[in-house]
């Protein structure tokens, strides 16, 4: 078999960043714009943050651009429903549809928010190695060794989970039976089966799993950390590279009139 | 002493050599007083009045049949039963001079290293070096020390080039090591191994066990004790079946020097020095259906120490062979003593089309195709006749596996053609297969309404009928692939694959799946099967396959293609003694009917 089925993360500036500090930053961005309800200050911030994510992770274009599929058709979904279903100054009408201007201009905000969000997560997923993430929340944000480290195992499970989808599916279609082209018939029984075998396949190696991190000691106190990740000056940098940006935009947006928060709901 | 259980120390003198003198000469590490275990919902006790004695630097190597309750005198030291298992745990339990009824199995682990059977589960972190710091994090072993104790653990058992490698990419015989490592790295008093190689092949086995070895005995400190400190050496206590292959070439000076056998009952059998106690419960533990070293199963068989230096030894394989010493019918141990086997079974007909056709086969994994060179074997061309049986041999990762799922039509061939009916196929991990809730419902699924009529028979035949209202995932080991073999048999197919159908079976079970198969083989069905054990094929397969460099390096009748050194030297291939003595002194056709003759022999 290849090596690990799991995406490597490739290096870039935002891999080198503290796994913790790009959680945190991801949820304060996300909580802010979530009180953000005008169309142009979240379709700026959504700009930026794209600029930004392709800039620190040097990911390839079509990364980008695939990774988005979903986070365009659900913003599309919101615009949509939003720009039809909105009562308000009319703006154009075909047949019993009618869209209003208060109602794009809702879509337009929660669209460009879920881009927003969408781009930083993306971000972050693409910098950020597993493990890494594992061990820098357990220590910067205190997450307990049997937590870490049960995700930890979980995470090796995962890895090794396509070989053993593969190793199931074939032992399930030796005895499955046959259309009538010839070819085993693998349908909805069959991957019922396939799947409940994964599930006691993975419970059973689960338990053996934990029985060995238990013989190795994990929950013993005090434990040590070997190599600790500290803090570094980059990741200072990091939160004023994104922060600084984004209190900038909020306030021009004001200064402008454009800032719009959950009053406009109401309204 | 094979009947009384010895309380030591009145009993069984244990030999503990000069090297293994206790370092701190203190008190016992482990000590089990009078340990009954009895599990929820099971009518025997699993243990009864176990008691076990574990000093400084013993090693023990505890014995017994399947069931016997060899694992969970483990279980019992660690603290796994009662605490994480539920079960009745009566008698006194000492670890380290401390009672254990109220210590967990965290709490002991301070004390405890242990290595389990499965390798995929016995590594729970994506990387080598962070597996085997974990321990070192969890004592609490000051930060700066980690890094050398590492790099010493890993080298004291040959993994040290692993040290920056992904766990996910490892074999299992690297697993294994891997785990071993972790467990010795933090210096414990005592090292538990629950069968460590049943689940790996030859080069595996030898890995781990000579990574025990070296770790355990190499210097006389451990692997895993601080930097430049001695550590005192742990003791040892390992449960394993497959005797022959753990003794290795020394026999059983290869084993443990302490022996505890447990009987059927869960009782103490015996205790003492392996080599007596090996000596004295010969017969009892071949009976038992143990892999035995082959000086004692040829001792359990005709009385003769000296394996086959010994005369009375040889005397029986000849006779085994087929062959007369003059003594025709004059046998030592009545009923115990194998006879040459009734005529020549089933084989090949010579005349027959065969069944299942490759040519030019190339075979690979379809999601590595992209890469050039993606196929495992080329150029493969491969003809199989009703009732022939037929082994594939190679090397770990030669694509035994790969060429078995391509001829069953599961993978497509990367080149090539395969012709034939469609093929049945059972996989080395039976639990995979499985689709119903009981054991009766499994053996007829996808084989439509009629065939409810044919389980009690099918049940019978595999030894499966007191267990049909089961659940397949709760049986043992041995039941599991036992079953997953009986349900592929019921579809019929002309033509049966089987990967690696016999490892990690005790030797009962092993006679038991040889039998079947060539019984399917009796009746027409082409067997292709892919195995590393030897002994199992030349007792079974009428031909071998050897696959090596990416292609066939051999194919041919069974026993001219294990005489031929170059290829299996080219193939790492290893004769096992007893199949290298037959093949040096009986006739060639001789070979096959000899070992089913000895397989005949376990009761």
């Amino acid at each position: 078999m290849s090596a690990s089925p799991l995406r490597q993360v490739v290096p870039s500036p935002l891999a080198r960043r503290d796994p913790t500090v790009k959680l945190a930053l991801l949820t304060l961005v996300s909580l802010v714009a979530l009180l953000v309800l005008d169309p142009v200050t979240p379709a700026v911030l959504y700009g930026l943050a794209l600029v930004g994510v392709a800039v620190a992770t040097r990911a390839p274009a079509r990364t980008l651009l695939l990774a988005h599929v979903p986070f365009v058709a659900f913003a599309a979904g919101v615009l949509v429903v939003n720009a039809l279903s909105r009562s308000g100054t009319l703006l154009a009408a075909a047949g019993p549809l009618v869209v209003t201007r208060e109602g794009l201009a809702l879509g337009v905000a929660l669209a460009a928010r879920t881009l927003l969000v969408g781009v930083l997560a993306l971000g972050f997923v693409l910098s950020t190695d597993g493990v890494a993430l594992m061990t820098s929340l357990h220590q910067h944000a205190r997450l307990g060794p049997r937590v870490t480290y049960a995700v930890l195992a979980g995470y090796r499970m995962l890895e090794e989970m396509p070989r053993e989808w593969t190793l199931l599916q074939h032992a399930h279609a030796v005895r499955a039976p046959l259309r009538r082209d010839g070819r085993p018939a693998l349908g909805p029984r069959h991957h019922l089966g396939v799947v409940f075998g994964l599930l006691v396949v993975s419970l059973r190696k689960g338990e053996r799993m934990a029985q060995a991190l238990e013989s190795r000691g994990l929950g013993l106190a005090p434990r040590t950390t070997w190599r600790p990740v500290p803090l570094t000056r980059g990741d200072a940098v990091l939160v004023v590279a994104v922060l600084a940006p984004l209190a900038a935009v909020l306030a021009t947006s004001a200064a402008l009139g454009l800032l719009e928060g959950p009053g406009t709901l109401t309204r | 002493m094979s009947a009384a259980r010895p309380a030591r120390p009145e009993g069984v003198v244990v030999d503990r050599r000069p090297s293994a003198a206790a370092p701190d000469g203190g008190e016992d590490v482990v000590v089990l007083r009078d340990v009954g275990v009895r599990f929820p919902r099971r009518p025997e006790p699993a243990l009864r009045g176990v008691t076990l004695r574990v000093a400084p630097g013993d090693e023990v190597v505890v014995l017994g049949p399947s069931g016997s309750g060899k694992s969970t005198v483990l279980q019992v030291v660690t603290g796994v039963v009662p605490h994480a298992v539920h079960a009745d745990l009566t008698g006194e339990v000492l670890v380290a001079g401390t009672a254990t009824a109220r210590t967990c199995v965290v709490e002991r682990s301070r004390h405890l290293g242990v290595l389990a059977q499965d390798p995929a589960s016995a590594v729970c972190l994506p990387t080598v070096e962070g597996e085997v710091a974990l321990p070192l994090e969890n004592h609490g072993v000051p930060a700066g020390e980690i890094d050398d104790r590492v790099d010493a653990a890993l080298a004291g058992v040959g993994a040290g080039a692993l040290r920056h490698r992904r766990t996910a990419g490892l074999s299992g015989g690297e697993l294994q090591r891997v785990a071993l490592a972790a467990a010795l790295v933090t210096g414990p008093r005592v090292l538990l191994l629950d069968e460590p190689t049943s689940m790996l092949d030859p080069a595996g086995v030898r890995s781990v066990r000579a990574a025990v070895e070296g770790a355990v005995r190499g210097d006389g400190t451990t692997a895993g004790g601080p930097a430049g400190a001695a550590a005192p050496r742990p003791a040892v206590v390992l449960v394993e079946h497959r005797l022959d292959e753990w003794a290795g070439e020394a026999g059983v000076d290869g084993l443990p020097a302490r022996a505890l056998v447990l009987g059927e009952d869960g009782t103490v059998v015996a205790d003492g020095p392996t080599a007596t106690v090996l000596r004295d419960a010969a017969a009892r533990l071949h009976a038992a259906g143990l892999w035995l070293p082959l000086d004692v199963e040829l001792l359990a068989l005709t009385g003769a120490a000296g394996g086959l230096a010994a005369e009375a030894n040889r005397a029986l394989l000849h006779r085994c062979a087929g062959g007369t010493d003059g003594r025709d019918g004059a046998l030592s141990r009545p009923g115990r003593e194998p006879g040459p086997g009734p005529g020549p079974g089933p084989g090949p007909e010579p005349d027959a089309e065969p069944v299942l056709v490759a040519r030019g086969l190339s075979v690979g994994r379809r999601e590595d195709r992209r890469r050039p060179g993606a196929a495992v074997l080329h150029g493969l061309d491969l003809a199989v006749r009703p009732g022939e049986v037929v082994a594939l041999l190679g090397a770990n990762g030669v694509g035994k596996t790969t060429l078995l799922l391509t001829l069953a039509g599961l993978l497509a061939p990367l080149a090539g053609r395969v012709d034939g009916p469609r093929a049945g196929l059972v996989l080395q991990h039976a639990e995979h297969g499985f689709v119903a809730h009981t054991v009766a419902a499994e053996v007829t699924h996808g084989l439509g309404a009629q065939a409810a009529a044919a389980v009690p028979g099918l049940l019978r035949r595999h030894r499966l009928e007191h267990l049909a209202d089961a659940n397949p995932f709760r049986l043992s080991g041995g039941e599991k692939r036992r079953l997953s073999l009986a349900a592929m048999l019921a579809h019929r197919r002309p033509v049966l694959l089987a990967d690696e159908p016999t490892l990690g079976l005790d030797r009962r079970d092993t006679v038991a799946t040889t039998a079947v198969l060539r019984a399917a083989a009796a009746e027409g069905t082409a067997v292709v099967l892919s195995s590393h054990d030897l002994r199992t094929v030349a007792g079974l397969a009428d031909r071998v396959v050897v696959l090596g460099d990416g292609r066939v390096l051999a194919d041919g009748r069974t026993a001219a293609v294990l005489r031929d050194d170059a290829v299996l030297s080219r193939a790492g291939l290893v004769l096992p003694p007893l199949v290298a003595w037959l093949l040096a002194h009986e006739a060639e056709g001789a070979l096959g009917p000899a070992l089913r003759a000895l397989d005949r022999a376990v009761p």
